[in-house]
């Protein structure tokens, strides 16, 4: 116990002034996204990110020293994992009847994505350490991060195949749902909830509150489902 | 103030206790997942901590695009394997999240039409 307090610490205590840039990047990406009336492809991250990689170059800053810099944002995806079981158990407890389609639903479908992601890596023959940061992309980022530290992927390549795959999860599931006329929008929200996690899930609240808890449940349980079925199933994947 | 304070304090405790646990089970699952799954059950029983933890909870969440800036900015550094392997990453990314909607949608009508 000492000890996992002691690492968390040296973390947060070095946070310094790298802080700053990401703040003002973040601040900066935030309002620019809120004025596009919310547009999916200026995401925040899709923003800030850039903005501040070139103001890194043009500082001369070390990706190292701007990381740890950092570390009180690093150390917060902790907590911030811990707290996704808050919504999820208020969402949980109205449980509704469906709950037998419900966990087939969830269960083969997380499965399926993970799967077709893995087998098209292998299909178009790219290195093990791509597929390692892949495989969690569709899960909910703070737990996807934490699988992917745990079976040793990278974890910024998982950051941004997880932002990629949300977008295109939100961009794309409109047509999917016309063409296999899915009209139930308590069940299109648990495809945005598992097929593009947070990015999905704060989609489907626009369309309506149960949208979004259907979202909620499906982020939330594949998570976890993930989370305790991958770290042991990676060897099957690497030669 | 005092309620954010302790909803984080609440929050950080239980993902110590989750990695202890994971540390000295030798358990296959992040530590922070442990911790998630410990707080998920304290709270199906016992609903009194909720009103502690909304406050908190609610703005890491609504915020946690600002944790992920840092590592995602570390994708600018991932170096010239990776960025050789970007465009079929990428291909990858969208025909899986294709195929998965597209497979759960075609399942759901499955399973909702023999529930008729």
């Amino acid at each position: 116990m000492r000890e996992i307090i002691l690492q968390q610490w040296q973390l947060i205590s070095a946070t310094s002034w790298p802080l700053l840039l990401t703040l003002a990047g973040f601040w900066i990406a935030w309002w620019t996204y809120n004025r596009s009336g919310r547009a999916s492809l200026l995401h925040p991250l899709m923003i800030a990110t850039p903005l501040i990689y070139f103001t890194m170059h043009s500082i001369d800053l070390d990706f190292a020293t701007y990381y740890a810099g950092n570390g009180i944002l690093n150390w917060l995806l902790g907590p911030a994992t811990v707290a996704l079981a808050i919504p999820l158990s208020q969402q949980l407890r109205q449980l509704p009847a469906m709950f037998k389609p419900l966990t087939v639903a969830l269960l083969l479908g997380g499965l399926f994505a993970t799967l077709s992601a893995l087998l098209l890596v292998k299909l178009f023959g790219l290195s093990d350490v791509v597929l390692l940061s892949l495989a969690a992309k569709s899960v909910t980022s703070p737990i996807a991060l934490s699988i992917v530290e745990k079976i040793g992927g990278l974890t910024s390549l998982l950051a941004v195949a997880t932002m990629i795959t949300g977008l295109a999860g939100i961009v794309m599931a409109k047509t999917i749902f016309r063409l296999t006329q899915l009209e139930d929008e308590r069940w299109q929200g648990l495809i945005l909830g598992v097929t593009a996690h947070a990015i999905g899930t704060a989609k489907a609240f626009e369309s309506s509150p149960s949208c979004g808890a259907f979202a909620t449940l499906g982020m939330g349980i594949n998570g976890i489902l993930t989370a305790i079925m991958l770290p042991a199933s990676m060897g099957l994947f690497i030669s | 103030m005092m309620k954010l304070a302790a909803g984080l304090l609440i929050l950080v405790l239980l993902q110590w206790l989750g990695q202890w646990g994971v540390q000295s089970l030798e358990l296959n699952i992040p530590g922070q997942l442990l911790g998630m799954i410990l707080l998920l059950i304290v709270l199906s029983f016992n609903k009194s901590l909720l009103p502690w933890l909304e406050a908190t909870s609610g703005q890491l969440i609504r915020f946690i695009a600002l944790l992920f800036v840092p590592i995602t900015t570390g994708a600018f550094f991932l170096g010239p394997e990776i960025f050789e392997q970007l465009p079929q990453i990428l291909i990858v990314l969208i025909i899986s999240t294709l195929l998965a909607q597209w497979f759960m949608a075609l399942l759901i009508n499955r399973l909702r039409g023999r529930d008729k």
